[in-house]
């Protein structure tokens, strides 16, 4: 395997405001081409972790590298945030332009792509997310699902390498998180974009290949969400609530019903019961 | 008291460019000591139909009826509608503006014209009836609290003028895990302490666990209405109309669909281990 | 409540007006302005008006919303020529009141303040009639940058007016939003004397102002992580080419100031 793309070593962060200390000693790595989740209650010092990686904020402790790059370093800030690129969880409050390709053209512009170059990067991103028929529009008449894509396909108009979403659908609807979460899942298998999944759903952190799971600023558990997952009172601690579907499996298992482990999803569940009741 | 919505339609900007209409020749009564869910997704009209239950929006063909009489006809009192029927929108907090959370929650009982030492026990009461009891939270200012607490502030707010009938757009929407259960906790106890509850949501774990009758709307329509139970019998319908169903109801269908009996009125947590059991066992009996 | 507001005054259509260059139409409009207070008699404002009619024609903007824009102004017109009337100087009477002599010459001073008032709006109507907002800041952005060298920020005055306009339309909802909120805990905005009615407005405006204030955090944090440094080193998606109609309606506005001119040496 090639060096992470993101890598976090020993990273702490104090706020300059009232010294309190909104991460403490994290160290995590995510390789390239990953999509990873990272899961907390607010206040578990999730989003200040991914202002960290995007360089909005400077570590008060430890290392931070994202794509080679330490973050503190001040020349490599531009780089970083193009190459790492960030969905915030706000809709209406990360579209600046007044209509859609001229949002997704803010980044580009910024960045100093020639004039000759953007049209063709700004389709390619709106087909990407498949917002290419509302180009002309005004981002205040979409949805949210709709604002949320056009905000991805700014960052993936600057081709990054990978993609921190910071609670992107903690607002939506069930459909517009949809929407936005398999456009992701998406960009992740076919560009091998790597992803950075922060949320506090449970659903879209079961679809993640790994879990971290904050909690009071710290890292207390990291793995493949199947294991992490099942055992559901382990999760109450961090105020975190395991998937339907796996509370259910635990319940049966305990009455005896020989369930196989890892069970997250009712299509999992039909399936293993079916098994079972043949 | 019961309110009906007769015929009730709502066009946004009649006669112009932008015109268009959010619901249409909706029919539905409100009884009291229900939960009502409202599903539907965005843009479905269950917004602009909760804000017809007290009289913020006018239909523009219908009526809206509070024991029977007409509450847009001249001789009803406006005040008297707001006070009956408390509106909590979504995302309630952006409405806080005093700078202490106790001028806040006054807001609404001033404007009722009560007296000071009225006002003083509705305050107390509507903190206590949202969980926000300790010490000096009165004299904070709202703007210091965290979004869950700023939250329960604002449903406060409505509480102290002693709704009868609660109606509240999508109150568990942006919280965390644990912020959304003790919302949905909190909104529970209240209707069991008497207050009608109409709730719009789209979570459908949360109707299943709450409601006591559901609304779905569709294209500013009532497309289904009834207990929990009835709405959830038409799952794969549900599905068609881009809405969820519970997790439980889900795997029902899926079962029922490999050919196993899960029964169809089942789309509880709770219920649904018992159901399993009994059919794993039935299988296994078969078996031997 | 609030949802009748429409923003600006554009009036979107296909026309020649329409696609001209923005620089050259706010420099259009600077050169007409000019003309205007060139003219010396009533004459010379004759190929103003040509000009604008053209240009209207051309333009297929419906006279009656050009003509809508004079609505607001109807009682400064009033106030203007009332008050040239009576008290400018001039020679020859033309009508005795009793307690005032109205003078010929006040008369036509009159008329000339109140043409050129009401050709000043036309022309500024009709920019911004056929010129969508946004690409009026870019126009106004690029005429502006030579400035930068006395250090002018023209960049950033045409960020923040971008800024402005996407997010009216937001905050107009949100106004609604928690002006109906507040309504629904008994809030009266629609009655009561002025003083009565200010105070109501500060539960409408403190949390808008707070709400103004959390977006606009969020936008910089959202706008620096796209990698907004200001406009240095910043390319455009759109450049602005001037074409031969640009070209052409130029040497009619020149000919149209060098008719007011010679149009002021008539008399």
């Amino acid at each position: 395997m090639s060096e992470p793309i993101i890598s976090l070593d020993h990273v702490s962060y104090a706020y300059e405001e009232n010294g309190k200390e909104a991460v403490q000693d994290v160290s995590l790595a995510i390789p390239r081409g990953a999509f990873h989740a990272i899961l907390g209650q607010n206040g578990s010092g999730k989003s200040t972790l991914a202002k960290l990686i995007n360089g909005l904020y400077a570590p008060t402790g430890g290392k931070i590298t994202v794509c080679g790059m330490d973050t503190q370093d001040e020349k490599n800030t531009w780089e970083i945030r193009r190459r790492a690129g960030m969905v915030f969880q706000n809709p209406d409050n990360q579209l600046v332009a007044t209509i859609v390709r001229e949002d997704v053209a803010f980044g580009l512009e910024n960045i100093g792509v020639p004039t000759e170059e953007m049209p063709a990067r700004i389709e390619q991103a709106l087909r990407d997310v498949g917002m290419t028929e509302y180009a002309d529009r005004a981002p205040h008449l979409l949805s949210g699902g709709q604002k949320q894509r056009v905000a991805i396909a700014g960052v993936l108009a600057m081709q990054p390498e990978a993609i921190i979403f910071d609670e992107s659908t903690a607002m939506l609807d069930p459909k517009g998180r949809q929407e936005v979460f398999s456009a992701v899942q998406r960009l992740n298998r076919e560009q091998g974009i790597t992803v950075l999944w922060i949320t506090h759903f449970m659903e879209e952190a079961a679809a993640c290949q790994v879990a971290h799971i904050m909690h009071e600023g710290k890292l207390v558990s990291s793995g493949d969400p199947r294991e992490i997952f099942k055992d559901t009172a382990a999760l109450a601690p961090y105020h975190l609530d395991a998937p339907p579907m796996a509370k259910l499996a635990q319940e049966l298992r305990e009455a005896g019903m020989p369930l196989a482990d890892g069970i997250l999803t009712a299509e999992e569940m039909a399936q293993e019961v079916a098994k079972l009741c043949r | 008291m019961q309110i009906t919505l007769e015929n009730v339609s709502h066009t946004y900007q009649p006669g112009s460019p932008f015109q268009s209409t959010a619901i249409r020749d909706v029919n539905l009564t409100i009884e009291q000591g229900e939960f009502l869910a409202l599903i539907g997704h965005t843009g479905s009209g269950k917004s602009t139909l909760a804000q017809h239950i007290n009289g913020l929006l006018k239909p523009t063909a219908g009526r809206v009826l509070i024991d029977g009489k007409d509450i847009h006809d001249k001789s009803f009192d406006k005040k008297e509608v707001r006070r009956r029927v408390g509106l909590v929108f979504q995302y309630p907090e952006h409405q806080l503006f005093e700078e202490s959370v106790e001028k806040d929650i006054a807001f609404g009982p001033k404007n009722l014209g009560l007296s000071a030492e009225e006002i003083k026990i509705r305050v107390q009461e509507a903190l206590e009836k949202v969980n926000l009891t300790q010490d000096g939270i009165k004299e904070k200012s709202p703007f210091e609290l965290s979004g869950g607490q700023m939250r329960r502030v604002a449903i406060a707010g409505v509480l102290a003028m002693r709704p009868e009938i609660l109606v509240l757009d999508e109150p568990a929407a942006g919280l965390d895990p644990k912020s959304r259960e003790d919302m949905l906790q909190l909104i529970a106890n209240l209707h069991r302490n008497g207050t009608t509850v109409v709730m719009v949501s789209h979570a459908m774990d949360d109707v299943a666990r709450f409601a006591t009758r559901a609304v779905v709307m569709e294209k500013g329509t009532v497309a289904m209405t009834g207990t929990p139970e009835e709405i959830f019998r038409h799952g794969p319908q549900l599905e068609r109309m881009g809405l969820g169903v519970p997790a439980v109801c889900k795997m029902g269908m899926l079962l029922r669909e490999k050919g196993i009996a899960f029964p169809e009125n089942i789309f509880r947590q709770e219920q649904a281990a018992g159901a399993l059991l009994a059919l794993w066992k039935e299988g296994t009996h078969h078996a031997e | 409540m609030l949802n009748n507001i429409t923003l600006g005054q554009y009036y979107p259509a296909d026309s020649i007006v329409h696609k001209l260059d923005p620089r050259v139409k706010i420099l259009l409009l600077v050169a007409l302005i000019v003309g205007i207070f060139l003219g010396q008699n009533l004459l010379s404002y004759v190929p103003v008006a040509l000009f604008l009619f053209l240009a209207a024609r051309l333009s297929k903007v419906p006279f009656s919303m050009l003509l809508k824009g004079l609505k607001p102004l109807r009682f400064i017109l009033v106030f203007t020529f009332v008050l040239n009337i009576f008290f400018l100087q001039g020679e020859t009477p033309l009508l005795n009141l009793g307690f005032a002599v109205i003078k010929t010459e006040s008369v036509i001073t009159a008329i000339h303040y109140c043409l050129r008032l009401v050709l000043l709006v036309l022309a500024s109507s009709l920019l911004t009639l056929t010129t969508a907002p946004v690409t009026l800041t870019d126009g106004l952005e690029r005429l502006l940058s030579p400035l930068r060298v006395i250090h002018f920020p023209a960049h950033e005055m045409a960020m923040m007016m971008t800024i402005a306009l996407r997010f009216i339309p937001t905050l107009l909802e949100e106004a609604d939003k928690i002006m109906k909120a507040q309504t629904a805990r008994g809030a009266d905005f629609e009655s009561g004397n002025l003083l009565n009615r200010a105070k109501a407005m500060v539960p409408l405006l403190v949390p808008l102002f707070v709400g103004a204030f959390r977006r606009a955090g969020d936008l910089a944090m959202a706008m620096e992580a796209r990698c907004y440094h200001g406009g240095e080193g910043r390319t455009r998606l759109r450049v602005l080419k001037c074409q031969k109609n640009d070209y052409l309606s130029c040497l009619i506005m020149a000919l149209v100031i060098l008719l007011i001119i010679l149009c002021g040496k008539v008399y």
